[in-house]
């Protein structure tokens, strides 16, 4: 069952084509990281998945519901955290949990104030006149405090120190998989998603790169590092290889290839070289890997 | 629902309103000692006679009163929202995204109603001390051209705050403007009289325009 169905999405700024028949789901239950450089389509899509930019051709579904005409009982089952931790800064938490709390009839307060009780700030103080990592917390605690079965997370990470990144994944991760929530977050900090997601999705210019488990995308996508013998040599490796990057006699070399089949592939191509070895990647690593560096 | 959409509302312009209330207390006050201060030193049927006659009008420190606290309301109701695409965050309420703005913008316009009412309320209460019923009546029928510019007013600015296109927004105020002076136009007292319902029925016309921008805001114009 999907909790976010989206078909054959395209759409443009004016002229400039930002993806083309793109399609994607995210399961019930499952914490979804959509990853990309700027300019990818990353809010575009998150745009699109709360009905606030209609798509030029195709549709996003949620819980089977069109995103454009979301009945108020879908929009209540949807906790939507806006980059960089929006919210209505002319109120102080006491007001904003009132404000909020008439609107969800399964309003659960509890975690909100368990959550505000751990920021040192007045009962009074308004939440213009709060850290950004604060505000990040009102922000999680209205959304737990809603108790949503789908939360869109828009750049969670934005303006948080380290510590507060860490609150928030370690409370979103145990929050999501003890309630059976289903996630759909984007981030500039790839590391962070590293703890957090369960599968990626990673948008290049007009297209989705890879989209799968995270567990089997670490698995199945790898770096070889090569030191080559005849550096000045032109190399076609892009029968196996998703991205090379070379550097004088060194070679980077990412792809979704055993270590086997890339040094029986370049002996196929004759490319001899010194050293051959495969490099550990972190997620963000893989990613540079895929999208490449610029 | 609604009390919470309210409850929202007026976190946001209750300091205006308060404001607005003393302003316009302090102008009525103003009016007031000023009336009783020329009709001791100049004698009552004179300072009548000045007034249907030659068109003396003793209330011109209200004429753009409500046009001030038209545009108050409305911006601190609606600039607030589009202060880093807040509106979104109204929009993904569980209410359809024209009923919360409905409601919002009916809130806001009653509370506009509400404290010109006082106004005109009070004015006519002191007036009645100092002036017979045909030169209170002469007065209103001058002064509402005034207030109904002043919900206008509110009703325009709304609509230029929410659009999300730049352009847009100072092609509709210019317009705006334009159309606002019409409402605050100079003439002889009472000369309004005939096109008092029309205006009437243009400010009610305008109160919901807002509802073009909100859906233009949602279909993702930019």
């Amino acid at each position: 069952m999907y909790a976010i169905e989206c078909k054959n999405l395209t759409h443009y700024y004016g002229k400039k084509l930002v993806y083309e028949n793109m399609s994607f789901n995210v399961e019930e239950g499952k914490i979804l990281g959509l990853l990309g450089k700027n300019g990818t389509g990353k809010s575009t899509t998150i745009n699109i998945l709360n009905g606030f930019l209609q798509p030029f051709a195709g549709e996003c579904l949620i819980y089977g519901e069109n995103t454009q005409l979301l009945t108020p009982e879908t929009k209540r089952r949807i906790g939507f955290l806006i980059e960089g931790h929006v919210q209505y800064t002319f109120m102080n938490i006491h007001q904003i949990e009132k404000f909020y709390s008439g609107f969800y009839p399964n309003w659960n307060s509890a975690p909100y104030w368990e959550l505000m009780s751990k920021l040192k700030v007045t009962p009074k103080q308004k939440i213009s006149t709060m850290s950004c990592g604060q505000r990040s917390q009102v922000a999680l605690g209205l959304i737990l405090a809603q108790d949503p079965d789908l939360l869109i997370l828009d750049d969670f990470s934005m303006g948080l120190d380290p510590g507060y990144r860490r609150l928030f994944i370690d409370y979103m991760r145990e929050y999501a998989k003890a309630e059976h929530k289903t996630v759909f977050v984007t981030s500039h900090i790839i590391q962070d998603m590293e703890r957090l997601i369960d599968d990626v999705m990673i948008m290049d210019y007009n297209k989705i790169l890879a989209q799968q488990p995270i567990e089997q995308f670490m698995n199945t996508f790898r770096q070889f590092n090569i030191t080559l013998a005849s550096p000045e040599r032109e190399i076609d490796l892009n029968g196996i290889a998703v991205n090379i990057e070379k550097v004088k006699d060194k070679l980077e070399f990412y792809t979704y290839s055993s270590e086997d089949e890339v040094k029986g592939y370049l002996n196929s191509k004759g490319v001899e070289y010194t050293s051959f070895e495969e490099k550990k990647m972190s997620l963000e690593d893989a990613f540079i890997g895929l999208t490449r560096k610029y | 629902m609604f009390k919470s959409v309210i409850y929202k509302e007026w976190l946001k312009i209750r300091l205006i309103v308060l404001i607005a209330l003393g302003l316009s207390l302090l102008a009525l006050i103003n009016i007031f000692l000023k009336v009783r201060h020329d009709i001791l030193f100049v004698d009552a049927a004179n300072y009548w006679y000045s007034f249907l006659f030659r068109g003396r009008a003793y209330f011109m420190v209200l004429k753009f009163l409500p046009f001030v606290i038209g545009l108050a309301i409305a911006i601190a109701q609606y600039f607030p929202e589009t202060v880093n695409k807040r509106i979104k965050l109204t929009f993904h309420l569980p209410v359809s995204e024209n009923g919360v703005l409905i409601r919002m913008h009916a809130f806001g316009a009653l509370v506009l109603v509400v404290l010109l009412a006082l106004v005109l309320g009070l004015f006519v209460a002191g007036s009645a001390i100092f002036f017979p019923s045909n030169i209170i009546d002469a007065s209103l029928i001058t002064m509402l051209p005034w207030f109904l510019g002043g919900l206008a007013t509110y009703f325009l600015v709304a609509l230029v705050l929410l659009e999300p296109v730049w352009l847009f927004r100072g092609l509709y105020s210019v317009i705006a403007a334009g159309f606002v002076t019409f409402f605050f136009t100079s003439a002889s007292i009472g000369a309004f009289k005939p096109v008092l319902l029309p205006l009437a029925l243009i400010t009610l016309l305008l109160s919901c325009v807002v509802l073009f921008s909100g859906y233009r805001f949602r279909k993702g114009e930019m």
